[in-house]
């Protein structure tokens, strides 16, 4: 319908062109399966420059709105050889304005054509795919040759912000050159480049079914990639909530893909000199170099390097990992991690990448680490002696991590253990935690000292059966602390008892008389302990025997002897921390008179 | 007198079945769901701007979604959208959370249900949320 239209336009143009000065064609309606017009209006102007105007509403047969048209061309003298220069054009439909200008050149079996647009806006209804002041050209040559339509075309995205979800480019810069061949449902891009704008030059070739979605193949290559430039523009807007869409990233990257049917067949990543930090602090990585190759069909050998960097504030060293890797799983025999002064040894590691999930398991040594330098790291009182650690088993299965066996911590002339370790998502924004921990022998002295708590002489034990932390902080526990059993010195400051005391709360004080209490600075006892079974958020406090309406804390011995009681059976977790934030940091009101 | 019986049994049937979200607590609190709360509640400041400019609104599955972005700028359109996730993510672990501490894993769906609706009741007047036939301004 939309031919016989053109023809009859044509023919009239032929018959009266020196008789006629104008004419007007108007078109109530016209359609085919993929578009629908509807007053058509084509103004032939034949004055001394002459012109034809069209103007038109269009639609897509699923579309409500009508959109308008409109473009004005210098008639060329050889219609079919001449250049058609169109301007004015407009198209406008709700959310979208585009103005632009048209230059067709007509060629054998083909056109060549520019169309430049100046200040384009558009957006689809939720505002997700979305243009502001759009300025560029493009440039097209098409020669059809039997059923293959030829082309070769520049997009130069000269201005203009694009918000295309999730990428957001603020400005143009931009260009994409592409040369290839349409037959039927199959594009050919024989060679196509895409220049972004300070990230780097993406160059592609390949061939792809446009109705079934289909790449048949594809060979794309980056060779120079800027880290700095693409993470925030490229990457970041990808990564979600995953523990990579924070950070600041910098260095050169090589990239490669190819793709056959639509699968990945092989890609290579290669980071040269590039750091990677965290903007949370969680980890970070300087001066990584990488050669990863992955292939589909062959197993192969990836190499990654750092040389320093931080996990959980914990100084990594120099280290270099090696693996092999066979389509969806890698093996490698060690990889040893420098941490501090000592190093985190993995061994018998394999993992595998399945259904969208890591599964992983490996076994793990901490050579000894001192403890001043760890407490360091971790922004902790600074605690003396070494921490080990030797776990037979580490698996990692769908989020969780469990490890079977022991971390042990020499600290404070003592031991503390950690068993029955097991984390749901430890790296994410609500990592879980649960674990046994029991401490024996722990020097009392070393630990007052190092909390500026108080002077306390003894030996302490403590078990926590249960503990289950969310985001580090425990919210279920049963802990207990006591003095260890065995002969040894056993004295307390009058601070450590005023400081004890208010741990108990406001109603606890020393059972002695206060006047008593002065006159000394240190006490004998004869055993402490306290104890906090955590559940929601509360803490049922208790000691190492009861009285009416309360629990001893420490029971005196000896002269000058001293028993401090508690009366607070129930505290909230929160006002628990308070309290020994209040002593460690100096603060605790003394009750002492 | 057996019919009314057996009539009686099936009224206390339905009931019964009807009542499993009913019998739900869903102001139970533990941790993890004081946790995700108090991170909805620190997001909901910079959301309120955009569910009273319509530029998103609630579904009916008791999520939300991105109604009409268009009056927010283009280079805010992806923090937006990244605030949508994170509170998508947030209320599907809620949802989730809410149906394990009731002992009911299953119950997830319904508890969701039950969600969608309070939060359109909840919902200021002048924010869209997706009835029916679409999207509705309350």
């Amino acid at each position: 319908m939309l031919r016989n239209a053109t023809i009859a336009c044509l023919l009239l143009l032929s018959q009266n062109v020196f008789a006629l000065s104008q004419i007007n064609i108007q078109i109530g309606a016209l359609s085919n399966e993929s578009i629908e017009a509807r007053n058509v209006n084509i103004n032939l102007n034949l004055k001394a420059v002459p012109t034809v105007t069209l103007k038109t509403e269009l639609k897509q047969p699923a579309d409500k709105a009508w959109a308008q048209a409109q473009m004005r061309c210098l008639l060329p003298v050889n219609l079919t050889q001449d250049v058609w220069n169109c301007t004015d054009g407009k198209f406008t439909a709700p959310r979208i304005n585009l103005p632009f200008a048209l230059e067709v050149t007509p060629q054998p079996k083909g056109f060549a054509a520019n169309l430049n647009l100046q200040g384009a806006n558009f957006s689809d209804e939720a505002g997700l795919h979305a243009a502001d002041k759009l300025t560029g050209h493009l440039a097209v040559v098409a020669r059809q040759d039997g059923d293959t339509l030829h082309f070769n075309s520049a997009l130069n995205w000269q201005s203009g912000e694009v918000f295309w979800q999730p990428l957001y480019f603020a400005n143009g810069g931009h260009e994409l050159q592409a040369a290839g061949s349409l037959r039927g449902d199959v594009l050919t891009l024989d060679n196509a480049t895409l220049k972004l704008d300070k990230v780097g030059d993406l160059k592609f070739s390949g061939q792809i079914d446009i109705k079934k979605y289909n790449i048949q193949r594809l060979n794309a290559d980056l060779p120079n990639l800027n880290l700095a430039e693409a993470y925030p523009l490229l990457f970041k807007p990808f990564l979600g909530k995953t523990l990579l869409n924070d950070a600041d990233l910098n260095g050169n990257a090589a990239l490669s893909v190819t793709v056959v049917d639509s699968q990945l067949k092989t890609f290579k990543i290669n980071l040269k000199d590039a750091n990677i930090d965290d903007k949370n602090h969680k980890f970070a990585f300087y001066n990584v170099n990488a050669d990863i190759p992955w292939s589909y069909d062959d197993a192969t050998k990836i190499s990654f390097s750092y040389e320093n960097g931080q996990l959980l504030n914990m100084p990594l060293g120099r280290t270099n990992i090696g693996t092999e890797v066979n389509r969806y799983s890698l093996v490698s025999p060690e990889i040893t991690l420098p941490i501090l002064d000592g190093a985190f040894k993995l061994s018998d590691i394999s993992a595998a990448h399945i259904n969208d999930n890591w599964y992983w398991h490996l076994r793990a040594s901490l050579t000894p680490i001192s403890m001043p330098d760890a407490s360091r790291a971790f922004k902790l009182p600074i605690m003396q002696g070494k921490a080990s650690a030797e776990i037979p088993l580490v698996t990692y299965s769908g989020g969780i991590l469990t490890t079977d066996g022991e971390i042990v911590l020499n600290v404070f002339d003592g031991q503390v253990k950690v068993t029955q370790l097991t984390m749901i998502n430890p790296l994410t924004d609500a990592p879980k935690l649960s674990a046994d921990l029991t401490m024996r022998n722990l020097d009392l002295g070393e630990l007052t000292r190092t909390f500026s708590f108080g002077a306390i002489e003894g030996k302490l034990d403590g078990d926590v059966q249960g503990l289950e932390m969310l985001n580090w902080k425990p919210v279920k526990m049963d802990a207990k602390l006591e003095s260890s059993p065995g002969k040894y010195t056993k004295k307390i400051s009058q601070r450590a008892v005023e400081n004890i005391s208010s741990l108990g709360g406001a109603g606890a004080g020393a059972a002695v008389e206060r006047s008593f209490l002065r006159f000394f600075k240190q006490f004998n006892y004869e055993k402490m302990g306290l104890s906090c079974k955590l559940h929601n958020d509360i803490c049922e406090m208790s000691g190492i025997g009861s009285t009416p309406g309360g629990y001893v804390i420490v029971k005196g011995s000896g002269i000058p002897s001293i028993t401090v009681l508690g009366y607070n059976q129930t505290v909230s977790w929160g006002e628990l921390i308070d309290r020994i934030k209040r002593v460690i940091d100096g603060n605790s009101k003394a009750i002492v008179k | 007198m057996k019919k009314l019986l057996l009539s009686l049994l099936v009224v206390v049937t339905i009931f019964a079945a009807n009542g499993a979200v009913a019998a739900a607590d869903l102001e139970i609190n533990t941790p993890a769901i004081a946790a995700l709360k108090a991170s909805m509640q620190t997001r909901h400041g910079q959301l309120s701007p955009f569910y009273s400019s319509g530029a998103v609104g609630l579904t009916k599955d008791g999520m939300i979604a991105i109604k009409d972005a268009n009056a927010v700028p283009l280079k805010d359109r992806g923090a937006l959208n990244g605030l949508v996730s994170a509170e998508n993510a947030d209320r599907a672990n809620l949802y989730k959370e809410i149906a394990t501490a009731n002992g009911h894993p299953e119950w997830q769906g319904d508890i969701q249900n039950t969600f969608a609706g309070r939060w359109i009741d909840k919902a200021q007047g002048g924010w869209w949320y997706q009835g029916a036939g679409g999207w509705v301004k309350k």
